[in-house]
């Protein structure tokens, strides 16, 4: 018996046990109503977190959705003679849809996309408050919803009101346990970190954000229509008070918004503390209390503390973080096996920002196998090539085919799907995942889906083979730069890419760790990966590169073996200056 | 000795920038730093103007201590960067641009002067004055970097690249310009990797390759030695 | 369809409604604009100022620009000790509209325990009074909040223009660096700018004491309208603030009278969806 893992499960299942079966006990109803309330917030918390502590687009509107299901159920059951339990799906449903039109305007603004989620999301709340109060749907009088019969599946309409508030409570908990430990999840927690590396991984940032937006809300309304029997008497302003919105947040907060249960444990604890402090009626000091507590908990425990909890563990069992580089096997220098086939073909690539043109017409063809440098002065528009082809930027004009297949102006993780991995010249690793979780997420993510043993296998290989077994439960933090930029190359192998982008990979490093390096990107080479390297350490580039391509404002300017390249005049010249060459 | 550098260490969070770069510019010189892509010129001389913060070394200006000084408070000491790239207020006009840079009380006083000197220096400013900086081309907005440092009346001006994206035609007349403003009674340490125009006006020059500084002297003597070819091309 | 002399009331209405909003949103703008700061306790400092002006007067029988006067600058230091907290604590944008959201609900709170949720009326003789253009009202009060929030746009405006502080902000927005190594003291100006954006809250409440009957919940109800004029109106741009303002004043309005006063809201929010479908870079 594995207690780590058995016992949490033994002690889920007797809890669960119990607070089924617990209106048959028939205690006072104060600890139905209390109970109810705690399965409440703890679906509301933890379904707000599903989009906003994943992926980290705090939404300040989750009283949009919740108030629409609950209407919902009080519209189709007193207006339309619906039956109680139906009417849920489609509280659930409606919800959904609103997160989805919302999201398809949002989630594809780059700029300030946080901010504007969050406000636009609160706006969208009082709109639709706005809406159900001037419409039939309640037109100012509110719903009674004391004659609406309930399906007898205890005793009492309390106990059964218990029970539904239980079965989302353990449904909306098992959500989010399956989404964090998902595909869907891990792509949430790397939009989190960082999104257009997530993207340029693979992750189709677009359809994540919607669809856990899209669960977040159906939660989130289905919960809604429980609890409209629960009130009895529905009205606008009780729907639609900044409570919900503020409370959610809250919880998740304190609880830590990144994990699937945190949530509900900080839900239970305000919630307790709530009841335990206020008698009834004073919720607008509860308000206030609420509001303070979160301002402390965003100034002072900004992660939450299930968090700060691991974190504190964690130290106890952290691995040593010594200074030494990390040695990378020597490969025995093989010919290089440059086939004639040509796997990238750039052809007329244009990149314009406005008015400045970054790239006026490159035309490149990179050989399968082979190691392509890629040099010149400043501003010659190195970067932008790569951002281009890896799909950060869209193209102006021109094509660029990766394998024959045209590449130009799909979204990045359609490009990395392709098989094109890149790193960055200043390392971006995910900051809240280990080494091992990063290069989990690359090779999940790059290309066909596997068995997820495999991929973890998968990993560890190139984590080891980039030299950095035994640090793969350490966060990037506690790496030094030679590591994260090897981090950065295990990441990027750990797709199995066929071209690998490689942008300054030297810079910042001694000697030693450039000899490393170089040697490292051999042996990738010769494992079968073809590698355009931008550099500025022009003595690694003649050493390292079968042929040297040299750029000069935005156009390919010479190109061929290292040495013929940089001795030709007019290459100098461009460097040095015109008199220099002669 | 206006500017004096001593082994000074620069780096970002945990990666090293510049090693033990120590160098001088007296009242009146012109002094280059060259040196390839990547070599650290930038972190220098952002440090030398109070961008950057380097963790071991001194730097003084006039005398003064600057490690201790804010950010903010370089320009009062007579220090002027042209930054690297530009880098203008682009939704600013032209005339504001150059504006900030006599935002100082002490060269407040002068402003009407000081834009009569930098539109006779660079007269089709004069025409685009009222124009959102960031339409302007890559000449005509090095011109406005170039103007709104010498508003500061700085006595020492730092330039970073200034030939950096320019058509060849208009780098020999900026090239011009940086000794007319020395000529006006700046000094000026001159950040390139324009090799020859770099080393043609300079006084004396330093050569600095991966964070290190690896040569210095006059610059006829720098041309004839084999550092600066192994830095540039790697052969 | 109404006739043309309800349009145009409801054209007069709507637009000078429209001074309110565009005198909220001014704040907001420049804070989220010039320092990156998502500032939502300006509403509720609006309102603020709004019940003690209130107080003052009926209570105490001070007139509202005397009470403005003391109000006013009440409201600038809070503002500025607002920044302090954000300083010390280095907090980013959305943790700023986190914490500003938490102390207007904290503020509204407040208000509702010392004066309950009951609505509150400051009775003036100018609340009243109209002026007759024609076949159009104009009522007095209105008509002066437009006024002064012309007058404020516009000297904001100059003042970020034409003088040395407003080009200092403008530019270290834009790249707080290089202004820093041009001596603009970004810090202290920030201090400066949050004060003044809490001022103009409370220069705003002092005249929603004077036209609305306040209520707690009322200080949420701006917020969607003020938020998409916000963002029409550009950030950072206090004429473009009050012309949105004006501009949204005056569809809602003319909603309301071709519609139904249920609608207006939905106007707002409306334009902002469009604005952002056409041209998502317009921030």
């Amino acid at each position: 018996m594995n207690a780590a893992r058995d016992l949490p499960r033994l002690g889920a299942a007797i809890a669960i046990g119990v607070l089924a079966f617990l209106p048959m006990a028939r205690l006072p109803a104060f600890y139905d109503s209390f109970l109810y309330m705690v399965f409440f917030w703890v679906s509301l918390s933890t379904s707000w977190a599903l989009l906003s502590g994943f992926a980290g687009y705090f939404s300040l509107g989750h009283a949009a959705f919740f108030g629409t299901g609950l209407y919902a159920t009080a519209v189709l059951t007193t207006k339309f003679g619906w039956p109680f339990l139906p009417t849920l799906p489609v509280a659930a449903a409606i919800p959904a849809l609103l997160a989805v039109g919302i999201g398809a305007i949002v989630f594809r603004l780059r700029r300030l996309r946080g901010e504007l989620f969050a406000l636009l999301t609160l706006a969208v709340t009082f709109v639709i408050a706005t809406i159900i109060l001037n419409t039939p749907i309640d037109g100012g009088g509110g719903i009674f919803m004391s004659a609406v019969p309930l399906p007898a599946i205890t005793a009492t309409p309390n106990g059964t009101i218990y029970v539904l508030g239980f079965v989302l409570c353990v449904a909306t908990l098992a959500i989010a346990w399956w989404v964090a430990h998902s595909r869907l999840g891990m792509g949430l927690f790397a939009i989190h970190d960082d999104e257009d590396v997530a993207e340029a991984k693979g992750v189709p940032t677009l359809r994540y954000k919607l669809i856990a937006f899209a669960l977040s809300a159906a939660v989130a309304g289905a919960v809604g229509g429980v609890h409209a029997m629960y009130v009895g008497f529905i009205t606008v302003s009780g729907t639609f008070e900044l409570t919900v919105p503020l409370y959610v947040i809250l919880m998740s907060v304190l609880g830590g918004s990144r994990s699937w249960f945190g949530p509900a444990i900080g839900a239970t604890v305000i919630t307790a503390l709530l009841y335990a402090f206020i008698s009834g009626g004073e919720a607008m000091v509860g308000r206030a209390i609420v509001s303070v507590i979160l301002i402390s908990a965003i100034l002072w425990l900004p992660d939450g503390a299930v968090p700060a909890a691991r974190k504190w563990l964690a130290k106890h069992r952290r691995a040593s973080a010594k200074q030494h580089v990390a040695e990378v096997a020597p490969v025995v220098p093989s010919v290089p096996p440059v086939a004639d086939t040509v796997l990238l073909q750039a052809r007329g690539v244009t990149k314009r920002f406005g008015g400045l043109q970054a790239l006026g017409g490159v035309d490149l063809d990179v050989r399968e196998g082979e190691i392509l440098g890629l040099v010149g002065p400043n501003g010659s528009g190195k970067t932008t090539l790569i951002n281009v082809i890896s799909g950060f930027y869209p193209l102006t004009s021109g094509s660029v085919t990766v394998a024959g297949v045209e590449v130009g102006n799909l979204p990045a993780h359609e490009i990395a799907r392709r098989g094109v991995a890149r790193t960055y010249q200043i390392p971006r690793p995910f900051v809240n995942m280990t080494v091992l979780e990063n290069v989990v997420l690359a090779a999940t993510f790059g290309s066909l889906s596997r068995p997820a043993a495999e991929i973890r296998d998968e990993a560890r290989h190139w984590i080891a083979f980039t030299g950095l077994s035994g640090k793969e439960d350490v966060l990037p933090a506690g790496l030094n730069l030679h590591e994260r930029k090897f981090l950065e190359l295990a990441r990027a192998l750990a797709a199995k890419p066929r071209l690998l982008l490689l942008d300054e990979v030297l810079s910042g490093l001694n000697p030693a760790e450039v000899d490393n390096a170089i040697r490292l990107v051999r042996a990738i080479r010769a494992q079968g990966a073809t590698i355009v390297f931008v550099e500025h350490l022009m003595r690694a580039v003649v050493e390292l590169s079968d042929r040297v391509a040299v750029l000069n404002e935005g156009k390919l300017f010479a190109l061929g073996k290292p040495r013929e390249v940089m001795r030709d005049p007019r290459v100098v010249s461009i460097y040095l200056g015109k008199a220099y060459a002669a | 000795m206006l500017l004096e550098a001593r082994n000074l260490h620069i780096g970002y969070g945990d990666a090293p920038a510049v090693w033990d770069a120590s160098l001088d510019v007296d009242a009146g010189e012109i002094v280059s730093v060259i040196g390839p892509n990547g070599a650290g010129k930038t972190t220098l001389v952002n440090t030398i103007a109070g961008l950057l913060r380097c963790r071991q070394g001194t730097l003084r200006f006039d005398g003064a201590d600057m490690t201790a000084v804010k950010a903010h408070a370089y320009c009062s000491h007579g220090i002027a960067l042209v930054p690297e790239g530009r880098r203008l207020f682009p939704k600013m006009s032209v005339e504001e641009n150059l504006e900030l840079g006599c935002y100082l009380p002490s060269a407040r006083a002068a402003r009407t002067q000081s834009l009569e000197r930098v539109y006779g220096l660079f007269p089709i400013l004069r025409d685009k004055r009222r124009q959102p900086a960031g339409e302007l081309s890559g000449g005509q907005q090095q011109m406005v970097a170039i103007g709104r440092a010498l508003m500061a009346r700085p006595r020492i001006v730092l330039f970073d690249e200034p030939s950096l994206g320019l058509a060849p035609t208009i780098v020999d007349d900026m090239f011009d310009i940086i000794v007319k403003v020395r000529d006006d009674g700046a000094a000026v340490l001159l950040v390139e990797q324009n090799v020859l125009k770099a080393l043609g006006i300079a006084d004396r020059a330093y050569v600095l390759e991966q964070g290190r500084i690896v040569a210095h002297g006059l610059p006829d003597d720098l041309l004839k030695q084999p550092h600066i070819r192994e830095a540039y091309l790697g052969v | 369809m109404p006739s043309a002399t309800l349009l145009g009331q409801a054209l007069i209405s709507g637009v000078l409604a429209g001074g309110l909003y565009g005198l909220l949103a001014m704040g907001l703008s420049l804070s989220w604009g010039l320092l990156r700061l998502v500032n939502l306790s300006h509403f509720a400092l609006a309102f603020l100022s709004a019940y003690i002006v209130y107080e003052l007067g009926t209570t105490y029988h001070v007139e509202p620009w005397w009470s403005a006067a003391m109000v006013v600058p009440l409201m600038f230091l809070i503002g500025a000790g607002q920044h302090w907290l954000f300083d010390r604590f280095k907090v980013n944008e959305l943790a700023s509209l986190l914490i500003t959201f938490s102390f207007a609900v904290i503020v509204e709170v407040a208000i509702q325990l010392y004066w309950t949720a009951d609505f509150r009326r400051y009775e003036t003789e100018y609340a009243t009074r109209s002026i007759k253009a024609g076949p159009f009202y104009i009522p007095v009060m209105e008509l002066v909040l437009c006024i002064v929030a012309g007058l404020i746009a516009w000297g904001t405006w100059l003042w970020l223009r034409r003088t040395y502080v407003g080009k200092a902000l403008r530019a270290a927005a834009e790249d707080a660096e290089i202004a820093a190594a041009y001596g603009v003291d970004h810090k202290k100006l920030a201090y400066l700018l949050s004060g003044i954006g809490a001022a103009y809250a409370g220069i705003a409440g002092t005249f929603i004491a004077l036209i609305a009957t306040l209520a707690p919940a009322q200080i949420w109800a701006y917020l969607g309208v003020v938020f998409a004029v916000v963002i029409i109106g550009r950030l950072g741009n206090p004429l473009g603030a009050l012309a949105a303002g004006m501009l949204i004043g005056a569809s809602e309005s003319i909603a309301m009278a071709v519609l139904s006063p249920a609608w207006a809201p939905v106007v707002s929010f409306s334009v902002l969806i469009v604005i952002l479908l056409w041209d998502p870079d317009w921030l």
